[in-house]
């Protein structure tokens, strides 16, 4: 839920860095979700987006039934949600137990701008417990979310919805963003096979 | 398009379609339903290979996709073209933005061949709604069998780093 007084998006981030779990694979919705995270702690397991807005989350999904030993964490915006409310439908019929929902709850489209959402004030993670995903709920602290994300590895998805205030002003991320090249790197970084092609068809994706 | 008046050769072809997608390797399949895909779709769920992902929006499927084969699964989504006319901005600023390799094995509904009418709307304006946003596409040929086709059509998502339509008849696809 939005609260009056409201920690900051880079609040939550210190949060999470210091509560990263190992080998976690980090996906950020557009603008200073990825902006800001590429800011404060850039890895080459981190899949940033820029655009696409609402795909972010379903892409985790995917990502997190395709890395089941890994933990998968994606930050996500209100507004994004919004947009593809079935994709929390998915992720409580997959419940995958290794995908923590990160959704940043502003009452904004802060990457537009600061543009007014057309229910500012949805109780989201009621929203993802009638959507079948049980371990959700609200924080409105740093402290409070890094205690949930200490919290051991449950049935189904994690959801957090962090209340925070809006950030409007566009942060410079220190690394260009070049979309092939942030999938790549990524690719590499957790070891994905390779397509090996034949002359005639029939390649596979290998291990090298 | 393609036209023939000839019979297929081989005698079931959605099973062919499954046999290819195992023997090729793929892991997951992302669908949204349509009539003639139901069959198959619990099919893959039955296989010990295959993960079946049922998404509720094509777009939202086609994010799913890109996310597993980002994890390093060989992906394939089923949908009807309903969906690819609805999933143009996650196919531009997405898919193809961040080459993603993925195989869309399409019901193709509302062509001349199709015995439900309602669905010509769509028939009408896939294949040039496909050439507008850029996707590669081809239009499975009755004539021949279909493994074959949906292997090339999987190796030409991989070797051009990009999302592949193949389009597909009834019988091509209804178990």
């Amino acid at each position: 839920m939005v609260n009056a007084a409201r920690p900051s998006r880079a609040d939550y981030y210190k949060a999470l860095a210091d509560t990263l779990p190992q080998h976690a694979l980090v996906v950020t919705s557009l603008g200073n979700a990825s902006y800001l995270w590429a800011s404060m702690h850039h890895q080459p397991e981190n899949f940033y987006f820029e655009d696409a807005m609402g795909l972010a989350l379903p892409l985790a999904l995917g990502l997190a039934i395709a890395q089941p030993r890994r933990p998968v964490i994606v930050v996500e915006g209100d507004g994004a949600v919004l947009m593809h409310m079935g994709a929390l439908v998915t992720v409580g019929a997959v419940a995958p137990g290794n995908l923590t929902v990160l959704l940043i709850q502003n009452g904004v489209h802060a990457a537009s701008g600061g543009q007014a959402l057309t229910n500012a004030n949805l109780d989201l993670a009621a929203l993802a417990l009638s959507a079948g995903i049980p371990r959700a709920k609200n924080v409105t602290t740093p402290d409070a979310f890094a205690a949930a994300m200490r919290e051991s590895d449950g049935a189904g998805a994690r959801f957090l919805v962090l209340s925070t205030k809006p950030d409007t002003e566009v942060v410079r991320p220190p690394i260009a963003f070049d979309p092939v090249l942030t999938k790549q790197r990524f690719m590499s970084a957790i070891g994905a096979p390779r397509y090996v092609p034949t002359m005639f068809g029939g390649g596979r994706l290998e291990h090298d | 398009m393609v036209a023939s008046g000839k019979q297929s050769a081989d005698p079931h072809r959605p099973s062919e379609i499954l046999e290819t997608l195992k023997r090729l390797g793929f892991g997951v399949a992302i669908a949204v339903p349509d009539s003639w895909l139901g069959e198959i779709l619990v099919r893959i769920e039955h296989e010990p290979t295959m993960r079946l992902v049922r998404a509720t929006h094509e777009e939202e499927a086609l994010a799913i996709a890109c996310g597993t084969r980002l994890g390093g699964v060989r992906t394939a989504m089923f949908v009807q073209n309903a969906g690819l006319l609805s999933m143009g901005a996650g196919m531009v600023s997405l898919a193809q933005r961040y080459q993603f390799p993925l195989l869309m094995l399409v019901s193709y509904r509302g062509t001349i061949e199709d015995p439900v009418f309602y669905h010509t709307p769509k028939g009408r304006v896939t294949e040039p709604v496909l050439r507008g946003l850029g996707v590669a596409h081809a239009r499975a040929d009755r004539a021949r069998p279909i493994g074959p086709q949906v292997e090339r059509a999987a190796t030409y998502a991989e070797e051009a780093c990009c999302p592949f339509a193949l389009l597909l008849s009834q019988e091509d696809v209804q178990w």
